[in-house]
């Protein structure tokens, strides 16, 4: 009856439409004064959830990828990747998820991915002879790898619920992230060479350097995060402090276009960002930790086992219930709600837990370009001024591409495991 | 939003962008201080600038992040970036949005200032406790839940007298983006 009470409210104050964190407040609030347990206990367990070192990081990475954004990385990333891939069939849609993943290193966040990258690339494949839904699709679809590709907030969460260091969290998302970005463009290649989308002539190996020497900046903040990161020299809060002030220094005097004035403002923004993520945090202890008293996450893997311990079928029942969820909820949010009641049933059929929380962030990351919820999706719909139903249809493809890449990623464990094993041996 | 709100908004994105700069100077200090103490040749030459590396930054870089998040939540309400599951509330016709989104304040301004008390009698039981390494008291450093709640209830409560008074819609504002 507890329980059910909690599930209750937390499903009305969903569908109502009141803030995640604050439904996680409501329902937790409304278990213990069926229970009788003192309130008192709530801000206690939402400051032990917001005060863990991991979390430290969060807002420095955010910091670093609003600086970079602001600093005319996109400008010089899209140059370079046109020079690489440009010449190809189809060359402006590889171009677009080339300069993605190379985006993806530097901010990690999938809808500054979209709007940036969309802002430049869609009005330009437009005027190229590319359909408007197309160029919205091949957008969204490849601003999600941003998250995975390190470095990557949802992945900062899940270690901190996790327990696995943030490190090898980033690194478990490389190889996925990499063959999510190779497996778009291959999709983008025979789209484009079936309906003949147009090519750009060979601008040479000299445009190739110039255009590498003017992205090298910003490209290397990618190198300077990982190398922080698996040299032990600096811990993740450290490595995300220092990424931000070499954004300052390379949008404010390298590239010069960041107005130091400005700066405040990109501050406090990127403060208000990692704030809603930190509540949410929070918020969420206190369910989690109402969960695991009430053995909810011990019960949901009995509930699925007494049903198959077949880890083949239990994966995908993990991977259909992420999906579904990540239609409708935020990613980061369904991760801290999902995350941990998932982690007992995986653990139970002996899925590793880094190899669960890859595919995991892998699975909500595909929620962003699914309707009805999909941030990217909205913003390159708006971009590309289109409704949203011809972009749905055009993503599609692309949407096919990325569930193989995450059953892929989800039945070879070695795909997200053995690159952590090799650096963090 | 009313010119109370706007300078309580004002005011809680300085003490956020503070509660950052803060974190921000602090991860510095260490990362200097570790990277001076580790060169015999910086040792030598800037021993009077140089000390090892400190133990408190990691504590105040965090107490820093608990007062991020307790100036910055309301804010992010107030903005957007406090996700919600809209989906439904907002294809219902009508008044039905308009209806759900003063519901949802509502019920968030309540969950919110219900636990303000618990969270003072939370702040009170740091008073007998000191930091280890700061050592300032911890009903300090739990005061930073009471405060997000506290802004929390502000920025809901604002939001639903906003709406019964007309002033808003009860959508995301994104007038502060000039502050």
């Amino acid at each position: 009856m507890d329980v059910f009470i909690l599930v209750f409210v937390f499903i009305f104050g969903l569908v109502i439409g009141v803030p995640v964190a604050v439904t996680l407040g409501l329902a937790s609030m409304a278990y213990l004064f069926v229970t009788d347990i003192p309130l008192v206990v709530m801000p206690q367990k939402m400051y032990a959830g917001m005060d863990v070192f991991v979390l430290l990081s969060i807002p420095g990475f955010i910091l670093a990828g609003n600086l970079m954004n602001s600093g005319g990385i996109t400008g010089r990333i899209i140059r370079f990747a046109n020079a690489m891939v440009g010449w190809i069939r189809g060359g402006l849609g590889l171009t677009n998820i080339a300069a993605s993943m190379l985006f993806g290193g530097i901010t990690g966040t999938a809808v500054a991915d979209a709007a940036s990258i969309g802002g430049v690339m869609i009005p330009g494949m437009k005027k190229a002879g590319y359909p408007a839904d197309f160029a919205a699709a091949v957008t969204a679809a490849s601003s999600t790898v941003g998250p995975i590709i390190p470095p990557s907030v949802p992945m900062i969460i899940v270690g901190a619920l996790s327990g696995i260091s943030v490190g090898k969290m980033f690194m478990a998302g490389a190889i996925p992230g990499i063959m999510m970005g190779l497996a778009m463009m291959v999709t983008c290649y025979i789209i484009s060479v079936k309906r003949n989308y147009p090519r750009q002539e060979w601008q040479g190996v000299s445009e190739l350097a110039r255009s590498f020497f003017a992205a090298f900046w910003a490209l290397a903040m990618t190198g300077l995060i990982i190398y922080g990161l698996i040299s032990g020299l600096a811990t993740p809060t450290e490595t995300a402090v220092i990424a931000s002030v070499y954004a300052f220094v390379v949008g404010a005097f390298v590239y010069r276009e960041l107005d130091i004035r400005d700066f405040p403002k990109i501050l406090i923004d990127s403060a208000v960002s990692s704030a809603a993520i930190l509540v949410l945090v929070g918020f969420a202890n206190v369910f989690g930790w109402i969960l695991v008293s009430e053995r909810i996450p011990q019960a949901i893997a009995n509930a699925v086992l007494s049903f198959t311990d077949n880890r083949f079928l239990v994966i995908l029942i993990i991977n259909i219930l992420l999906l579904f969820v990540g239609m409708f909820m935020e990613t980061i949010a369904a991760l801290i709600i999902l995350f941990v009641p998932l982690l007992a049933l995986a653990q139970a059929v002996g899925i590793e837990p880094l190899h669960f929380a890859t595919f995991a962030v892998l699975n909500l990351m595909i929620g962003l370009t699914t309707p009805p919820v999909g941030v990217c999706l909205f913003v390159c719909a708006n971009i590309a001024r289109l409704p949203l139903m011809p972009v749905v249809r055009a993503i599609l493809p692309f949407l096919a591409c990325n569930i193989i890449v995450l059953l892929l990623v989800s039945y070879i464990p070695a795909l997200a495991t053995w690159l952590p094993s090799v650096i963090f041996p | 939003m009313s010119s109370m709100m706007k300078l309580f908004t004002r005011m809680f994105r300085i003490f956020a962008g503070l509660a950052f700069a803060t974190m921000i100077l602090a991860v510095l200090t260490q990362v200097i201080a570790r990277t001076c103490s580790s060169s015999e040749t910086w040792m030598n030459w800037f021993s009077f600038a140089c000390f090892s590396a400190p133990v408190w930054t990691e504590e105040l870089t965090r107490y820093a992040l608990l007062y991020l998040t307790a100036f910055g939540v309301g804010l992010s309400f107030q903005s957007g970036d406090l996700v919600n599951v809209d989906v439904i509330c907002e294809s219902l016709p009508g008044k039905g949005p308009w209806v759900l989104r003063l519901i949802s304040a509502v019920l968030g301004f309540l969950v919110c200032a219900i636990l303000v008390l618990p969270a003072w009698t939370f702040v009170s039981i740091g008073k007998m406790q000191t930091s280890p390494a700061l050592t300032v008291r911890m009903d300090f450093v739990h005061a930073s839940v009471f405060v997000l709640l506290l802004s929390l209830a502000l920025f809901f409560l604002a939001r639903v007298i906003g709406m019964l008074t007309g002033r808003e819609d009860g959508l995301p504002d994104r007038e502060w983006d000039d502050t």
